[in-house]
């Protein structure tokens, strides 16, 4: 550090270059300007997202934001729009419970629950799903193949969002309008296998339930070691699943081996319908509209093949592409599509029927009330009455919920349920402790979302005003309970016409060996890529 | 009062908020496609003055852990760069940062053979070139901020105070702790530099030269300036000159720099 003899230094230094070569331009400027002074230093006066600026910034104003792994199947981020307000680690942190929640340093993978959270609350939209709209439109341009779709719940009453319509506008009939129109082939409804969920989940929940008041620990239908424990989770929210595998890994064997109505559909669109249909499933391109961007990730799981399996070609994958609620919207703009102004048509048979018990999967409290409405009818043999079509206690967007009620036969039924990852802990914690000290399971059954409200408030969803608000999810949310009351026929799943057909047809009975291999699956222990915090 | 920065390699998750505060502060572009700021690929350019570079290492059990290392220009004590500027463009300040006046710069990019670290770039890009290379937020510094990109970690990986004392919680840090590995990098390497680096997995696996003399590289740097006729052949003539201004600078240095400098030839 020699500052004053560095300056006498500098001038003599210059004044002997510019005589000898010119020097550099600005070296020229300076020698014909005479200019002493050094200029202004390299280097910004710019802008950083401090409230104001005063002498030490601690604790630090800007919180940074969340960690993006460049291979997340999920989510991308473009850093030319991020403005490092740090929205994504309130919601990474304190609605899912992620970030935050695991000792520094990491491990070998960055943990991200892929459930697109981060996404609705980036207030710039820098953060966003992997797009793979391109792929989607090559596919259906290729003549070759034929591409299929299913839609979400969840997307029926909010993609009128990005049309302009208000939160919660119905536009089932639209949207399946607008999909043939862009050249699927076939177009499907998730609520068919969301009602094939329920046969496949209530009835494991029967085994269990059953193996449970028999005292006993046996093996599941038909030998498949199926596990026993109660409660059973739901397992259909992939956000909600890679959560539990992360931090709650000694909690797996109470996961549901159902796979999501997604996994489901994408399995038997290369086997049941293939076959019906006549088609080489090598053939199919299997595309899901999805309100979440977690179901990217369970699309692309390794074990996510039966179809693959049963053909004989383990790489043949069974959901090729997941797009987002807004993916779909771009693509519908990108072919012109006024939605508005399209006239309604229907889902395409033999997976296009679904009941308003499949359509309330789309909402937190759904999946339960649903498998209630037909795990009565599997306990008992009667339909149930009048006042489980409308279960108050398991509706609303309250974090945790609980409910009770009467099964002839089997006695008191307790069920919970949780959306939004922040809450679930609140659920597993106190199971882990009375698992610990040798308590009787509280609940026999929970429903886990990843997303609060359910997938109607899925990161893959219409961002709305800042913050994702309360007022949107509900309109969004009354809207699938009126379809279930008033809109749809049927609102039991054991009373879908197509569901029934594919058992007789093709699957035999509930938990059948075929249906074990195309529709269950299992799970990761992920427990060993980071180390959960105690307590955080 | 000379400042420094201590960066805790296992805080850092990659998140990369840091090399945007740097662009949002410095008004550099982004050109991540090709030379992402953050990942395996990331790398220091004219518009990248800090990146994360991700590294896959073993650890002692022979599991893989990834790590994320925050770079950027050093600040050496006794920068290379600036004792081989003719017309010192390079200047090392008495906060710490060592700056650039573009003004002054003739052009001739001995700092980016000078430097050890190979931090200096060149706007090859540009009609009217500049060297490029972290400032140290110099401009912050004076208002009493501490840099960009320390304001705006989310894991505190960046601590920014008065050398001494940095020094001093690094030592304490390493002693208190036993998973760090008993090496502060820049305490030493090039003389000290301002920026100064703890880890728990060696830093030759992180991707830090390691290489590096303990001790400043004024010396050196002119010797190797020496070598390279080719690529300055049209200064080729005037380098005598410049050694001569050099030889002088060095004796003044010299005299106050002979406890760390070793046999001198
Ligand atoms: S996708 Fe979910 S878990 Fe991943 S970073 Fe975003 S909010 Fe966090
Ligand atoms: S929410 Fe978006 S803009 Fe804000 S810090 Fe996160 S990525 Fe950047
Ligand atoms: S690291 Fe290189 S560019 Fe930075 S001060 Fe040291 S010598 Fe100069
Ligand atoms: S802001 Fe902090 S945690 Fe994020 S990459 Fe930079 S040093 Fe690492």
């Amino acid at each position: 550090m020699e500052k004053s003899d560095g300056k006498t230094g500098t001038v003599s230094r210059r004044t002997f270059l510019k005589g000898v070569t010119g020097a550099g331009l600005t070296g020229a400027v300076a020698a014909l300007t005479g200019c002493k002074s050094t200029g202004k230093p390299a280097g910004g006066t710019g802008w950083t997202p401090q409230q104001y600026n005063v002498p030490e910034n601690w604790p630090v104003q800007v919180r940074g934001r969340v960690p993006i792994d460049t291979e997340n199947p999920s989510i991308v981020r473009d850093d030319k729009k991020c403005i490092l307000c740090g929205q994504c680690i309130e919601a990474c942190s304190k609605v899912q419970s992620v970030q935050g929640y695991y000792e520094l340093p990491i491990k070998d993978d960055i943990t991200c629950v892929n459930c697109g959270q981060c996404s609705l609350w980036c207030p710039t939209a820098a953060i966003s799903e992997r797009d793979d709209v391109d792929k989607v439109i090559a596919a259906l341009k290729d003549k070759n193949l034929h591409v299929i779709v299913q839609t979400a719940p969840a997307t029926r009453v909010a993609v009128g969002e990005e049309f302009g319509m208000p939160p919660g506008s119905i536009i089932e009939g639209k949207m399946v309008a607008a999909l043939k129109k862009m050249g699927f082939d076939g177009v499907f409804d998730t609520n068919f296998t969301a009602d094939l969920t329920i046969m496949e989940e209530g009835t494991e929940l029967v085994t269990r339930v059953k193996n449970a008041l028999a005292g006993g620990h046996g093996g599941g239908e038909g030998g498949h070691h199926a596990p026993m424990a109660l409660p059973q989770f739901t397992s259909c929210s992939p956000g909600w699943v890679k959560f539990c595998e992360y931090f709650y890994p000694d909690l797996l064997d109470h996961m549901s081996t159902c796979k999501s109505p997604q996994q489901m559909l994408g399995a038997l669109a290369k086997t049941y319908y293939a076959k019906k249909k006549r088609i080489d499933p090598v053939k199919i391109v299997s595309v899901s509209i999805m309100p979440c961007t977690a179901k990217k990730f369970e699309a692309a799981r390794p074990e996510m093949n039966s179809a693959g399996i049963k053909n004989g070609n383990a790489k043949m994958i069974d959901v090729d592409y997941a797009l987002t609620t807004r993916e779909l919207a771009k693509m519908m703009k990108i072919f012109q599509i006024d939605l508005t102004a399209l006239k309604d048509q229907r889902y395409d048979n033999i997976m296009g029927e679904g009941t308003g018990a499949a359509v309330i999967f789309g909402t937190t409290g759904g999946v339960m009330e649903a498998a209630i409405r037909s795990g009565y009818f599997l306990l008992t043999g009667q339909n149930p009455p009048e006042l489980l079509f409308n279960l108050e206690p398991v509706r609303g967007l309250q974090g945790v919920k609980k409910a009770a009620l009467n099964v002839p036969g089997v006695g008191e039924l307790r069920v919970a349920i949780s959306h939004g990852l922040g809450n679930a802990r609140v659920l597993l914690d106190q199971l882990r402790d009375d698992k610990k000290n040798h308590r009787e399971p509280r609940f026999h059954f929970i429903e886990f979302m990843s997303c609060p409200g359910g997938c109607i408030g899925g990161g893959g969803q219409p961002r709305t005003a800042l913050p994702p608000s309360d007022a949107v999810r509900q309109a969004r949310l009354d809207s699938l309970y009126t379809m279930d009351a008033k809109i749809y026929k049927k609102r039991l799943s054991h009373e879908n016409k197509e569901v029934q057909q594919i058992y007789t047809e093709f699957l035999g009975k509930p938990n059948s060996k075929l249906a074990h291999e195309l529709l269950h699956t299992k799970y990761t222990d992920r427990g060993s890529h980071l180390t959960a915090k105690k307590k955080a | 009062m000379s400042k420094a920065v201590l960066v805790d390699v296992t805080k850092c998750y990659g998140c990369g908020a840091c090399t945007v505060a740097c662009k949002l502060w410095n008004g550099k572009k982004y050109d991540d496609a090709k030379k992402p700021t953050v990942g395996e690929k990331a790398q220091l350019t004219d518009i990248n003055w800090t990146v994360v570079s991700k590294h896959q290492v073993p650890d002692a059990s022979g599991k893989t852990v990834w790590r994320f290392a925050k770079k950027q220009c050093l600040h050496c004590e006794e920068p290379a760069c600036a004792s081989s500027c003719l017309v010192g463009a390079l200047r090392k300040t008495e906060e710490g940062p060592v700056v650039y006046y573009p003004d002054l710069c003739v052009g001739c990019r001995y700092c980016m053979i000078a430097c050890p670290f190979g931090i200096p770039k060149y706007e090859w890009d540009k009609s009217f070139p500049e060297v490029s290379k972290c400032q140290m937020c110099s401009s912050r510094l004076a208002k009493n901020e501490v840099p960009a990109c320390v304001s705006v970690c989310p894991n505190g990986v960046m601590k920014f105070g008065d050398s001494d004392q940095i020094l001093k919680d690094a030592r304490a840090t390493i002693a208190s702790d036993k998973r760090y590995i008993k090496h502060i990098y820049g305490e030493k390497e090039a003389g000290g530099t301002a920026w100064m680096y703890i880890s728990d997995q060696p830093f030759e696996k992180l991707a830090f030269k390691t290489a590096v003399k303990n001790q400043s590289l004024p010396e050196y740097t002119w010797k190797i300036i020496n070598k390279i006729p080719a690529a300055l052949v049209v200064w080729g003539g005037i380098l005598t000159g410049v050694y001569m201004i050099t030889n002088r600078r060095n004796a003044v240095k010299s005299s106050k720099n002979n406890e760390n400098k070793g046999g001198k030839s």
